[in-house]
């Protein structure tokens, strides 16, 4: 892929992007850059708004306030029909899988390759089958979703989602719930993606060491609010103490526990 | 919210018509599915519940009749009540509650499932995909099953009337033409047909709206039911006076 068939230096910008759901603010004031080719890692505590913020991204929620471009197109004031021509390029797996439970796996591939174009079954059928062996499904196209283990599930959704070799893949917890050497060939698998056929992508994860593996990029988010960004390395040498607690998964720190023993002892005992 | 419908329907409507404007075709094989899904297996309780409505009908008008010394009026009541009347709403009644809570059910449970919003980011549109083949086959199927159903009601009746009312089961027959028109068989048509429209419509409507799990899902589709029966009922009321009454 040539550097000049892109509009900007960026795939995905975002500024400013604020969004509260009812009283509560899930987002405030998010900012940051995803450079063409490269892997940005979204991590933070659960409950932090990083499903949400990648909801904005990907259109299915209008932000409050703030801006996304994807590459160079400020996407939050498309109308539909615009929108639908920019999200050709996505390929997006959702943090539940969201397959097509009355669908085999093999037609779950299939979807969005049949439905993009007018392509001939058997050559779709291919396809299938190249990207389930890349996340290692050989053979079990004529399941159901519900005939297959959670972590089968997320890697029929990444086939699906690398099904029309999209240029923005967006990832919320791919590895969750896979064991190490399966964590390991998703991330090669991401990391081969961006750096052979000059794919970015934007992935979503609590897990540090697959984090750490592929990110050339990471924001760190902390109830809505961005904390950290930077290379992983300008994240390790980062003193800020929450990213310290959450990056070595320390029990104490300055993260708080919405509720800790003795609050609900004590709690307990007025009650 | 009815804004909301409003934009729905139009949407579906829009998009069954877009094939003929050229554009791509409708999932013939989308449609076949949904058509056995709403059509096919209905048909065996669509014909029971008529067949059941065809005996009561032709039992209550004897009862009635007997008294006038009329009996072969009960040819003429039973074929002129099902054909205007009993026929499409019992259908739909049946429809409603087999197929229509179903879509809904479905549907709902895939907005939940974030299979909707899948549908949306591959850049498919879930109206095209999902809505109109449902109600393409609730246009269709409902006049269908209204056909089997009223063709079950007046045997059921001609049954009933030769076996346990003694009645002439060819002076039944020639009563039961004499008293209706071929009018009547249309008008009972158009009503299946509009029901279909609204029963389609509004069951995907609950179903694309569901929020909030599968209690969600549970209210929606209790909702779709009951504003399903009550618009059915409605648009009867209307399309009665509109037909016989101007
Ligand atoms: N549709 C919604 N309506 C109201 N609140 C919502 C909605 N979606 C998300 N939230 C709230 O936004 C917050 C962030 O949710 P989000 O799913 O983005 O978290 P997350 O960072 O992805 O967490 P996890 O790591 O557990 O997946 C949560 O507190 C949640 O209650
Ligand atoms: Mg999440």
């Amino acid at each position: 892929m040539s550097e000049t068939k892109h509009k900007s230096p960026y795939a995905v910008e975002v500024r400013g992007l604020s969004r509260s759901f009812g009283p509560r603010k899930i987002l405030a004031d998010v900012s940051f850059q995803l450079k063409h080719g490269e892997i940005l890692t979204i991590m933070g505590g659960s409950g932090c708004g990083k499903s949400t913020l990648l909801r904005h991204i990907i259109g299915s929620l209008k932000p409050d306030s703030g801006e996304i471009y994807i590459d160079g197109t400020e996407t939050t004031k498309l109308d539909d029909e615009e929108f639908s021509k920019v999200r050709k390029r996505f390929g997006m797996l959702f943090q539940t899988g969201a397959l097509f439970n009355s669908m085999t796996v093999g037609e779950n591939v299939a979807l969005p390759i049949l439905e993009s174009s007018d392509v001939a079954p058997h050559i779709a059928d291919l396809v299938v089958k190249l990207k389930l062996e890349l996340v290692g499904l050989t053979g079990f196209e004529n399941l159901k979703p519900a005939q297959i283990s959670g972590g089968m599930k997320k890697r029929v959704a990444m086939a699906r989602a690398l099904a029309l070799d999209p240029d923005l893949l967006f990832c919320d917890e791919p590895t969750s719930g896979l064991d190490p050497v399966m964590t390991s060939v998703i991330d090669t698998l991401t990391v081969d993606l961006t750096r052979k056929l000059g794919m970015s992508a934007i992935v979503v994860t609590h897990d540090m060491t697959s984090a750490f593996r592929i990110a050339t990029q990471m924001v760190f988010l902390f109830e809505g609010r961005v904390v950290a960004t930077g290379t992983p390395e300008e994240i390790k040498a980062n003193p800020n103490p929450i990213l310290q607690q959450f990056i070595n998964g320390y029990a104490d720190g300055p993260i708080p526990l919405k509720l800790s023993k003795d609050d609900y002892l004590k709690r307990l005992l007025q009650s | 919210m009815l804004l909301a419908y409003a934009q729905l329907s139009l949407q579906a409507f829009a998009s069954i018509f877009a094939p003929l404007f050229g554009q791509r075709g409708w999932r013939l094989s989308a449609l076949f599915k949904q058509m056995v899904n709403i059509g096919v297996a209905s048909m065996p309780t669509v014909a029971l519940a008529n067949f059941l409505l065809g005996i009561v009908l032709a039992m209550q008008g004897a009862g009635q009749f007997e008294k006038l010394g009329a009996t072969d009026l009960v040819a003429a009541l039973v074929t002129f009540s099902i054909l205007r009347e009993i026929g499409p709403l019992i259908t739909a009644v049946i429809v409603i509650g087999r197929s229509g809570s179903s879509i809904t059910a479905e549907l709902g449970t895939m907005k939940v499932e974030e299979e909707i919003e899948a549908l949306d980011v591959m850049g498919i549109d879930p109206v095209k995909y999902l809505v109109v083949p449902r109600l393409l086959a609730m246009l269709l199927m409902m006049p269908v099953l209204t056909v089997l159903g009223e063709g079950v009601g007046l045997f059921a009746g001609w049954l009933i009337s030769v076996t346990s009312l003694h009645l002439d089961p060819i002076f039944y027959i020639h009563n039961a033409t004499a008293a209706v028109e071929q009018k009547d068989l249309w008008t009972g048509l158009l009503k299946a047909l509009m029901f279909g429209g609204v029963v389609g419509t509004v069951c995907c409507f609950y179903g694309m709206q569901v929020e909030g799990g599968a209690e969600g899902v549970g209210k929606a589709t209790t909702k779709a039911v009951v504003t399903s029966l009550t618009a059915m009922l409605a648009m009867d009321a209307l399309l009665t006076t509109l037909i016989y009454f101007i």
